[in-house]
């Protein structure tokens, strides 16, 4: 719905509802999963090392959570990388 | 053809008791034979929301325990006939009562009532155990709160995974200002969310807290929108197609609808 007041100030900024739905969202899909926190912090630091082998990445800023996309459940994740090593160390 | 259908929620707080109050007197009031049992043991209210509390004399875990006999313990209700509450134990708790027991009363007082309504207690253990062991359905009550829906999707899991049909969805509490400012999920949203039918929508509204000071569910009340509400429910669960959910907004003034046009607030559509 685009209103007069919308068009001429860019919009109203949306409600609180938009940050519960998604809220909700990410916490079902780990509630109906079963993955404790413990094993979630695993497959992050596991995959950190497989790959720091390839990337200086910063382990602080990395993310990974459950996610239902187009109804199959995704391991959604993001790894800065501060920079691609040049020599990747032997697997 | 006699149903046994069970009222819960997980969380405690968002309607459970008012609604199995509301909706036996809305069936009882469509000529229906009604029964409504509090399986919430040790923490026994549905009696005092529906007025019937002075009344008391046998409880469930009587019954159960075979100290009386069903008719003994059965409080019929004087304003509609046929309308009758099994009240909870008062001094006891939810260990009184097994899945098992709970069983054999519901088959028996399928015997005797259209509907038998089982106001679950809050949370997923013995109580909740016991209450959905003789349910041939469930209505999940929630609110639209990020708590009262995460422990709903919780119960939905559990229901199914106790082989009932899948359950239908009653949002009570329903603001309308909030959900048109966009600080409240709609009715979609929740939908989108817990994936099950909707079976209806209860405005928040005065005439709950009113109601239950007196004793007298809203349903009963012609004039009440929150009675009203609660009868259309009744109407879906005896299989009536296609009731009207109530207006859920203030009627329409001067004010409102130039808001509306010169786009100040949303379209009545989009707020429900």
């Amino acid at each position: 719905m685009s209103s007069f007041f919308d068009r001429f100030f860019g919009g109203r900024p949306t409600g609180s509802k938009d940050e519960a739905k998604s809220r909700l969202k990410t916490v079902l899909v780990h509630d109906q999963v079963g993955l404790t926190p413990a094993q979630m912090e695993g497959m992050k630091l596991e995959l950190c090392s497989v790959i720091a082998r390839y990337a200086d990445i910063d382990k602080d800023h990395v993310e990974l959570r459950l996610e239902r996309i187009n109804n199959r459940l995704a391991v959604v994740s993001s790894f800065p990388v501060r920079r691609v090593l040049s020599r990747p160390a032997a697997i | 053809m006699s149903e046994c259908i069970v009222i819960t929620s997980g969380k405690g707080g968002v309607g459970k008791t008012t609604t199995t109050a509301n909706l036996g007197v809305a069936l009882a009031l469509m000529g229906k034979k009604v029964a409504v049992v509090d399986a919430d043991i040790g923490l026994r209210n549905l009696d005092l929301i529906l007025g019937l509390e002075n009344r008391i004399v046998y409880d469930l875990v009587n019954v159960i325990e075979g100290e009386c006999r069903l008719k003994q313990a059965l409080i019929k209700d004087k304003r509609v006939e046929t309308l009758y509450l099994l009240p909870a134990a008062q001094t006891r708790d939810k260990n009184a009562v097994s899945p098992d027991g709970m069983k054999k009363l519901v088959a028996e007082m399928k015997k005797e009532f259209d509907y038998v309504l089982i106001d679950c207690p809050a949370g997923i253990e013995q109580g909740f155990k016991n209450s959905i062991a003789g349910a041939d359905r469930a209505l999940i009550v929630t609110t639209p709160e990020v708590s009262a829906i995460r422990d709903a999707d919780r119960i939905i899991g559990l229901v199914e995974a106790a082989e009932l049909p899948e359950p239908n969805l009653i949002i009570n509490r329903f603001r309308a200002k909030l959900v048109q400012r966009g600080e409240m999920m709609n009715k979609e949203d929740i939908l989108e969310i817990l994936a099950i039918p909707l079976l209806g929508l209860i405005p928040d509204h005065e005439d709950i807290i009113i109601t239950a000071n007196r004793g007298a569910p809203a349903a009963f009340d012609e004039k009440s929108v929150v009675g009203e509400a609660y009868r259309r429910i009744a109407r879906r669960v005896t299989g009536e197609k296609d009731v009207p959910y109530v207006a859920l907004e203030e009627p329409d003034n001067f004010w409102s609808v130039f808001k509306r046009w010169i786009g100040l607030a949303p379209t009545r559509e989009a707020s429900q």
